[in-house]
């Protein structure tokens, strides 16, 4: 142990309307170490990380950093001391250039103007030192979000931060580009940069924190090292609750002779992608296993209709259906919840009712409204069946935790009674014990006849629950794997190899 | 590990075809079309000539003075509605306090710029601080300067003095070398003050954008506000400032006026903002905010002058095509900037997707 | 269901309220000036009722209508800029159908040339046709409202001396006039319409899910898109809509002077309508809407300017007003300053409970 640590946060407390979100919480780092946040959502780890960049004022408790006491009063304040964070969501301007948003604020001038030359070419051997050959020159938005996140680390680490804190940076990562930032994370720790980590992939914290804090209900767990503890602890600790409930998930069981649900054939869309074949019997549960960008998320709304076919077709329940856009796709009596919940999911200002009541009112048409009697008592049903977290149907779902919210898009898609529901990375970004709901809701539904196709960049997740799966590369389905006898290995052989004859399993 | 790359230098054209430029080439594209379409069908008629071109920059160099600041406004995301209004109280404040009571121009064009840039910041700090949207606040704005200059006069008051006959009055031919001497090209075109300042505030206009951290910071809160505050930028004093700024070019613009009609009257540019903004919008700046280019008002200036010079020469057509013109412009122009964005967006993705 | 409770905090929150009691300031200040600004009198000669109230509900009649619409529009984060041309165009094709063939018909008189229903009718269908273009451009095109109504605002006036050939006519066609100037129940016809209007949108959109729909692709047009909704078709119909009302107002304002001016007609009513909307509640950003409050919002601006005229104040000084009130109501309005209310209404609150 070191005499001085680079960062002591000491009893610290907050006090929110009706809630103590933080009470007497200690949190301790090193210089040059990479320590994990560990906790479910609402356990306080936000609040903590909002309370050291100044967007939250504490009640009680001290901070100190480098010895010193400091009271940050603004994301800017304590970006000025040296404390610079990566947000889940890119936090950047998309119509700047990717050496801009490096450098923007901060410029490099000469003769009083901006030097263009000097940033052009800093930000070069920035991302060089990331590995990345990118052209800086181009806008933001032209890139794909996995390098818009390495600008986001890029203009962080480039101030002579000391503390750098990575909120989430990881879940729209692929495999490779983890391991491409975990070393860019090494990198820096041997520099003697302290990281704070968060994430809600537990493999990942095992792969490259020093140690970690795990919270509770606003509340201090404790602070381990990290060969001083197990996985299955961790998870114990950090939901308090028997493990089993995830464990101990069974899959559905399709009869041999279920009728075929949907199928597709040659689908397509030039330019998104195309030769989708496919076929789901009723009450099965395939899942899609595939890299970030492999077309998972693509297929999924060519069969929704997000984005429209131009060629194939496509038929369900026997009938061949033009689906050009969504409500075609509704009226057949599929359903999409779709990957970025924030964007394409929730109605923010509207209430968990009328989130809920949404698409049943969408195909019913604005002239056939669903009465506010039907639509309570549907709201209320729902809100009982999945335990959404909610002191009544009238709160605004924007107010709701990201768990929550996805609870209640879910809702809002069984109340159309599907016979395909489509998941897209339901469970991301939510806490374990949500999680491990909505994939007994999932199996719950395919027991009673639903198909789903369930779409998740954790495999363990894919396999666990697939009666089938679906291996995609490259806007190509290139395997498919009976999920009883499918395991990880014969998976990531596929996505490896690109073909399904490359693995002799 | 990849093989780290020599600095490449990047071709000029690579540099110029960006795609953040496609707006501002389709604009001056546009703007070749009509004018060449005009050139073709007028030329013998002096529709070619530089005199033409010149006074065509001329007679709207106010709205373009006035279009400098609202495309930067335009550009964080913001509009400003009071521009027209602010332009017609420095008219009147100049007018009054000169013709009736008797104070030099110069210092009646101080207390106006202290007005303007003054009522400028101070919607700026009530769009930031009190988060109210800029249209309602410049609305008020524009209302407010509009009903003070109601209560100064409601009648039209003309200005005589000799520093504002002088202004008025002078004049830089352009000249052409011929036999070792500088003589006027024939027709006689010349600048006067108001296209030198509009010429001056593109220049300046087009050196804050792009040379100034404070012209950064207007691009990246057109951005994405949210991320700008993150990033640890000074929001909110860009935006107040901005606003300022755009005070003072209405200021300018409203003296430009002035010089053109050498009087001050409560009801002149009424509506003058919507010709700023469609001035700025016609140059490829985005009402989204965050994309915009000084070059690009330049044309969309140029643009929106030509059809009122091309139904002049026409002759026979009445000033309500005019009117229309405009209006069937604008929409063909921004489908046409549409298309364009569509095709370069898609071009993006097929390029980014394997 | 559990009952809605409603607390101090609620009604100091909520944004309507400010409104109201914005409305009630105005009056109040009306009525210490001149006592007799609430007297309500009967008119034998025409039938009406008469006074200063009575005269504000008339006058605020053509913007209460157009911002029906508008609140739909701002609803969508839209903004509709052409109602003012729209006004006018209404008006010019109105007369121009009274009045068809000047050289037959030289002077004004108690007759139409067309048959009435296409003086109404023709009217509504263009401007409804020309609501269309704008929600084509706004839903298909993909341009921004602001921008795509931008153009029917510069070339609808146009538009409106075409059909005239740039004339003015007058007529005294007297069906026409109980439009904007005959009585129904006492009242001045243009607030009887007012209140139909007012009644058709509310139960148009609040009997029906449209209202609904409205908000939730206003604040999230992506999912919206995702969860079924048909948001062109919404956009659509609040555009058409909108000019539709517009039209009316149109109308109305041609009946009042029994002519048409493309010029000034409908000058400046997309800013006064937008106003109203936000003056009631309706956030600029889009989402959530109400309709009471715009119609509260609308009569303000009319107060104000019926305040100015009866108190004999230069009446071009309603713009220094206008703009008085809007500070006003947007600093009572704006987030950190309700904050601060809401805040010091807790604190009551909280006495009350220890008092109890």
């Amino acid at each position: 142990m070191p005499d001085q640590y680079l960062l002591e946060m000491k009893g610290i407390e907050i006090q929110f309307p009706g809630v103590k979100a933080l009470d007497k919480v200690d949190f301790f780092l090193n210089k040059g170490e990479i320590h994990s946040l560990l906790g479910e959502n609402g356990a306080g780890k936000s609040t903590l990380i909002k309370c050291l960049t100044g967007v939250h004022h504490m009640d009680a408790g001290t901070i100190l950093f480098d010895g010193k006491e400091i009271t940050p009063t603004s994301p800017q304040d304590a970006f000025s001391m040296g404390i610079s964070t990566v947000y889940q969501e890119i936090n950047l301007c998309p119509n700047l250039t990717v050496a801009e948003n490096i450098f923007v604020g901060r410029q490099p001038m000469k003769g009083g103007m901006i030097n263009w030359k000097e940033i052009n070419r800093r930000a070069r051997e920035l991302m060089n030192r990331f590995h990345m050959d990118i052209d800086v020159t181009r806008p933001l938005s032209h890139y794909s979000t996995a390098i818009q996140q390495m600008v986001s680390i890029a203009r962080a680490v480039d101030i002579d931060a000391k503390i750098l804190i990575l909120d989430e940076p990881t879940s729209s990562l692929d495999d490779n580009e983890v391991k491409l930032l975990f070393d860019v994370m090494n990198e820096l720790k041997s520099e003697g940069m302290g990281i704070i980590f968060i994430t809600h992939f537990l493999d990942q914290v095992f792969a490259v924190s020093d140690r970690l804090t795990i919270l509770r209900n606003g509340r201090l767990v404790g602070t381990y090292d990290i060969h001083d503890i197990t996985k299955l602890q961790l998870v114990t600790y950090m939901i308090g609750k028997d493990m089993d409930a995830i464990f101990n998930l069974k899959r559905a069981d399709v009869a041999p002779d279920a009728p075929e649900m949907l199928r597709a054939e040659q689908l397509g869309a030039p330019g998104q992608i195309q030769n989708v074949n496919l076929s789901i019997r009723k009450g099965e549960l395939m899942g899609f296993a595939g890299l970030l960008g492999s077309g998972r998320t693509e297929t999924a709304e060519l069969l929704f209709g997000a984005v429209p076919a131009t060629e194939g077709t496509e038929t369900v329940n026997g009938k061949q259906v033009s689906i050009k856009k969504p409500i075609d796709a509704i009226m057949a009596k599929l359903a999409f919840c779709p990957e970025d919940r924030k964007r394409d999911g929730i109605i923010g200002d509207l209430s968990i009712r009328e989130n809920i009541a949404l698409a049943l009112q969408a195909r019913r048409g604005f002239m056939h409204p669903i009465s506010l009697q039907e639509q309570n008592e549907m709201a209320d049903k729902y809100i009982k069946m999945l335990s959404i977290a909610t002191p009544d149907a009238e709160k605004k779902i924007g107010e709701l935790s990201g768990g929550n919210q996805q609870k209640v898009i879910l809702a809002r898609w069984m109340a159309t009674q599907p016979d395909l529901l489509i998941l897209d990375e339901p469970t991301r970004g939510i806490d374990v014990g949500a999680k491990a709901e909505i994939q007994r809701l999932m199996l719950e539904m395919c027991n009673d006849g639903v198909s789903v196709i369930f779409i998740s960049s954790e495999l363990d997740e894919v396999i666990r629950c697939s009666n089938r799966i679906v291996v995609l590369r490259d806007g190509k389905l290139v395997g498919e794997v009976n999920g009883e006898d499918c395991t990880q290995q014969t998976i990531l052989g596929i996505i490896a190899e690109g073909t399904q004859e490359g693995v002799s399993a | 590990m990849p093989e780290r790359l020599p600095e490449k230098r990047q071709s000029l054209a690579s540099r110029l075809l960006k795609p953040q430029f496609v707006m501002v080439y389709a604009t001056i594209g546009i703007f070749i079309l009509i004018y060449t379409y005009g050139a073709v069908r007028y030329s013998s008629i002096g529709f070619t000539t530089l005199r033409t071109f010149v006074n065509m920059f001329k007679d709207n160099a106010y709205y373009g003075i006035s279009a400098v600041g609202m495309t930067m406004v335009l550009i964080t995301g913001g509009i400003d509605l009071s521009v027209a209004s602010v332009a017609c109280l420095t008219g009147m404040i100049v007018a009054y306090g000169t013709s009736v009571l008797g104070y030099h121009p110069a210092v009646c064009m101080l207390v106006a710029m202290i007005v303007g840039v003054g009522l400028g910041l101070l919607q700026g700090a009530a769009i930031h601080y009190l988060d109210v949207p800029p249209f309602i606040t410049t609305l008020a704005g524009n209302f407010l300067a509009r009903g003070v200059c109601s209560l100064i006069s409601r009648e039209s008051i003309s200005v005589s003095h000799p520093m504002i006959d002088a202004l008025a009055g002078w004049k830089w031919y352009i000249r052409k070398y011929v036999d070792g001497e500088w003589v006027k090209i024939k027709p006689i075109a010349f600048i006067n003050v108001n296209l030198f300042v509009f010429i001056l505030m593109i220049i300046l206009g087009t050196i804050i954008l792009h040379r100034t951290k404070f012209g950064r910071n207007i691009y990246a809160i057109g951005g994405n506000e949210q991320s700008a505050k993150l990033m640890g930028l000074p929001v909110g004093k860009t935006k107040i400032l901005v606003y300022g700024f755009n005070g003072f070019c209405s200021v300018l613009a409203g003296l430009a006026y002035l010089l053109e009609v050498k009087s001050g009257w409560n009801l002149a540019l009424n509506g003058g903002e919507l010709e700023a903004i469609s001035c700025a919008v016609i140059g490829g700046t985005l009402l989204t905010g965050g994309v915009g280019y000084m070059i690009g008002t330049l044309f969309g200036v140029l643009l929106k002058s030509v059809i009122p010079a091309l139904i002049t020469f026409n002759g026979s057509l009445l000033s309500w095509w005019g009117k229309i013109a405009t209006g069937g412009l604008l929409a063909l122009f921004i489908v046409i900037q549409r298309i364009v964005v569509t095709a370069s967006e898609r071009r993006k993705e097929a390029k980014t997707k394997p | 269901m559990k009952k809605k409770k409603f607390s101090m905090n609620d009604i100091m929150q909520s944004k309507i309220t400010w409104a109201v009691v914005a409305e009630l300031l105005i009056l109040l200040v009306c009525f210490i000036i001149r006592p007799d600004f609430f007297s309500i009198k009967y008119q034998p000669a025409t039938g009406m009722l008469y006074g200063s109230l009575i005269d504000i509900l008339n006058r605020s009649a053509e913007i209460t209508i157009i911002s029906m619409g508008m609140t739909l529009v701002i609803a969508l984060a839209g903004t509709d800029l052409s109602v003012g041309s729209l006004v006018a165009l209404s008006g010019a094709l109105a007369l121009k159908f009274l009045r068809w063939d000047v050289l037959v018909y030289n002077t004004p008189g108690d007759y139409t040339v067309k048959p009435f229903i296409l003086v109404i009718l023709v009217p509504l269908a263009v401007c409804t046709l020309l609501g269309l273009f704008n929600g084509f451009m706004v839903s298909r095109i993909g341009m921004q409202p602001i921008i795509a109504t931008l153009i029917l605002m510069v070339c609808g006036r146009g538009l409106a001396q075409i059909v005239t050939n740039g004339k003015q006519f007058t007529t005294l066609y007297s069906p026409f006039r109980v439009i904007g100037q005959g009585s129904f129940l006492y009242l001045p016809m243009p607030i009887i319409i007012t209140i139909v209007v007012v009644a058709a949108v509310s139960i148009f959109v609040r009997k029906t899910a449209f209202g609904t729909m409205v908000e939730s692709v206003g604040i999230n047009p992506s999912a919206s898109r995702l969860s079924g909704i048909n948001s062109r078709r919404i956009v659509m119909i609040v555009f058409a809509l909108t000019a539709f009302l517009s039209g009316i107002a149109g109308l109305i304002m041609a009946s009042r002077v029994m002519s048409n001016d493309s010029n000034n007609f409908g000058i400046n009513f997309e800013m006064d309508a937008i106003l109203a909307v936000v003056i009631g509640g309706t956030n600029m950003a889009g989402g959530k809407f109400s309709l009471a409050g715009t119609v509260v919002g609308s009569i303000i601006i009319r107060t104000i300017v019926t305040f100015v005229y009866y108190f004999g104040i230069v009446s071009e000084a309603t713009m220094a007003f206008k703009a008085l009130i809007i500070i006003l109501v947007i600093v009572l309005q704006s987030e950190p300053v309700r904050q601060r209310m809401s805040k010091l209404g807790k604190k009551k609150a909280k006495g009350g409970v220890v008092h109890a």
